[in-house]
């Protein structure tokens, strides 16, 4: 690694990033342009939606004090200006004010990431781990039909409804046997079991990408070779064939992460944790437009910044992958 | 027939078609009225009278469900045809035109298709409000995007072909050339993309209508049936878990369909 104080390879790996990052900034502009389209293409004034969902008079205000909350939210003064502003806005790290709260975007999401990304890094473990056994299983299950068997379970896990995988387990283990708590969000006990619900879907996107590289790898000369100079199967499976499998499985964590976004607005109400998820789904029945867009956005900036990283990061793992840094390297020598 | 010696393709076809009954005539499968007590008591398990029991209205559950196929089912199918509308034309027009309209268009589709859809269904209810039209529409522009992806790589492929050549050379007119001879042979991969989305759109149907976004009470959506069952699950886990398996058995047919559709018998 003493070559990365080469300054050449420096500049190379900038020039690597440089065009990453400034993919990274697109998503989330678009993202927010998209979501700011959508909502003001739609019919429907968000003030006066919220205010009528809170119900009592307040949706008999006067014009100037409507005026007066749109000021406060946010919502005021021509759209161009709207659009520019609360763009600027994001960069300075504010989401604006909650509609149904008053509270300032920021907090609320802040308050609840923790509980959230929790969740998810542990289904996301639980469905990595999950996957991996069944794709071994898979592999080395005899005869053929048996391996049929097994390789079809894993895709049920994106047919199951959350909510159902989620209530089974809850009648289960919660109210049958006891062993895990069936709401709230104390520590990791409460983890389990809202754990599992979303790592099926998960374990089951991952079981895709593991079997189809394994079954290649299983295929191919390297592991006929392998099995052709008595290494035990043990071996192959893991130094050889897996080793292949695990690389693309990388890839993916972008479209996990969106899969994860949407799950744990169910799997938070489900199992009435607190979190990003369950944030939503009380903003939208709020019709707090404002929350709405600052989890849009934050979930733009996690998926962009995770993908950034995993491209990066792949450099490392794989160094076939390297040829764009080592390729500006031998021009600039 | 090679189809009776597929018993899970079969019985596929077969949970469909009693589904699009439901959809169509559900007094003919219900056997108690949906909305109405049936005097039989709360909340009592499964019984060959009540098969998936009574709720804490007394009302007979697995009538519910049939009654719910119709709402669940539209707003999926409304969905899935509203995406493959709106992304077909995206896809026929940016594949076709080529050139600085494709790249903008095809950019913002970039973006529609990484923001997970059930975000911009959430959007759109939470600007639109609530009801099953919301949610089909949320759910519609979610699958837009990846229906406008293929149409213009179908497109793309097509538009090089010798007929379409041969038809330009003789003089048929552009709207003629695209929707003769470039639509019809760009819509297969469509056709069963949109198969396979059915299963999804219902999936994400049912749960923003288990979230409370959609067919407000006494209405027996799916999703909404599964969330009213939930206040039980202590002790009646079949009001919610019943439902729940007939929307996992809906999904699982129409995957298995819409396989036999894409080729793969």
């Amino acid at each position: 690694m003493a070559s990365v104080a080469n300054p050449s390879t420096f500049m190379s790996i900038v020039r690597f990033l440089l065009p990453k990052i400034g993919q990274c900034l697109f998503v989330v502009w678009a993202t927010y342009t998209v979501a700011f389209l959508l909502i003001h293409a739609l019919p429907g004034d968000p003030v006066l939606a919220a205010l009528s969902v809170k119900g009592g008079d307040a949706t008999s205000t006067d014009p100037a004090a409507l005026d007066a909350l749109r000021a406060r939210y946010g919502l005021d003064g021509p759209l161009l200006q709207q659009y520019v502003v609360h763009f600027l806005d994001l960069f300075r790290g504010d989401l604006g004010v909650s509609i149904a709260t008053g509270q300032p975007v920021v907090d609320m999401i802040a308050r609840t990431f923790p509980h959230t990304a929790a969740l998810a890094l542990f289904s996301l473990v639980l469905g990595f781990v999950g996957a991996l056994l069944f794709t071994v299983w898979a592999y080395i299950a005899r005869p053929a039909w048996m391996r049929n068997v097994v390789t079809q379970i894993p895709p049920l896990g994106i047919a199951i409804p959350a909510f159902l995988s989620g209530l089974v387990l809850i009648s289960v283990f919660s109210f049958g046997l006891g062993w895990f708590p069936a709401s709230g969000t104390n520590g990791f006990v409460s983890l389990v079991l809202p754990g599992i619900t979303l790592a099926l879907p998960t374990g089951a996107i991952f079981f895709q990408v593991f079997s189809a590289a394994v079954f290649d790898a299983g295929a191919s000369p390297f592991v006929f070779t392998a099995n052709a100079k008595g290494l035990a199967q043990r071996t192959v499976v893991v130094r050889h064939v897996l080793r292949n499998a695990l690389l693309p499985s990388i890839t993916i964590i972008g479209l996990q992460i969106g899969y994860l976004a949407g799950g744990t607005a169910v799997v938070e109400t489900v199992f009435s944790r607190d979190g990003i998820g369950r944030l939503t789904v009380d903003a939208v029945l709020a019709r707090d437009i404002n929350v709405v867009m600052g989890v849009v956005v934050v979930v733009s900036v996690v998926y962009a910044v995770t993908t950034l990283i995993v491209d990066a990061l792949y450099g490392v793992i794989d160094p076939r992958t390297r040829t764009r840094i080592t390729r500006t390297k031998a021009v600039s020598a | 027939m090679s189809i009776l010696r597929k018993p899970g393709l079969l019985l596929s076809f077969l949970m469909l078609a009693v589904t699009l009954l439901a959809m169509i005539a559900p007094q003919l499968l219900a056997p108690y009225d949906p909305y109405a007590s049936v005097g039989a008591g709360r909340l009592l398990p499964p019984s060959p009278e009540h098969l998936f029991g009574t709720d804490h209205l007394a009302r007979d559950v697995f009538s519910r469900v049939v009654y719910g196929a119709g709402l669940s089912l539209t707003a999926a199918g409304l969905a899935v045809i509203g995406g493959v509308i709106v992304g077909s034309v995206i896809g026929l027009v940016c594949g076709y035109l080529g050139g600085a309209i494709d790249f903008v268009a095809m950019r913002f589709v970039d973006v529609l298709i990484a923001i997970p859809g059930i975000l911009l269904a959430l959007i759109v209810v939470a600007t639109l409000g609530f009801g099953p039209l919301s949610i089909a529409i949320g759910v519609g522009l979610g699958t837009a995007g990846s229906f406008a992806r293929v149409m213009r790589s179908a497109v793309l492929r097509v538009r090089s072909e010798e007929y379409v050549e041969a038809a330009r050379t003789i003089g048929v007119r552009g709207s003629g050339v695209l929707f003769r001879h470039v639509l019809p042979n760009a819509a297969r991969p469509v056709v069963s993309m949109a198969a396979l989305e059915l299963a999804v759109a219902i999936l994400s149907v049912s749960a923003l209508s288990f979230l409370g976004f959609g067919a407000q009470p006494p209405a027996p959506e799916w999703g909404a049936l599964v969330s009213a069952g939930r206040d039980f699950v202590a002790i009646a886990p079949w009001l919610s878990i019943l439902p729940g398996v007939v929307i996992l058995a809906v999904v699982l047919s129409v995957n298995r369909v819409s396989r036999f559709i894409g080729g793969d018998r």
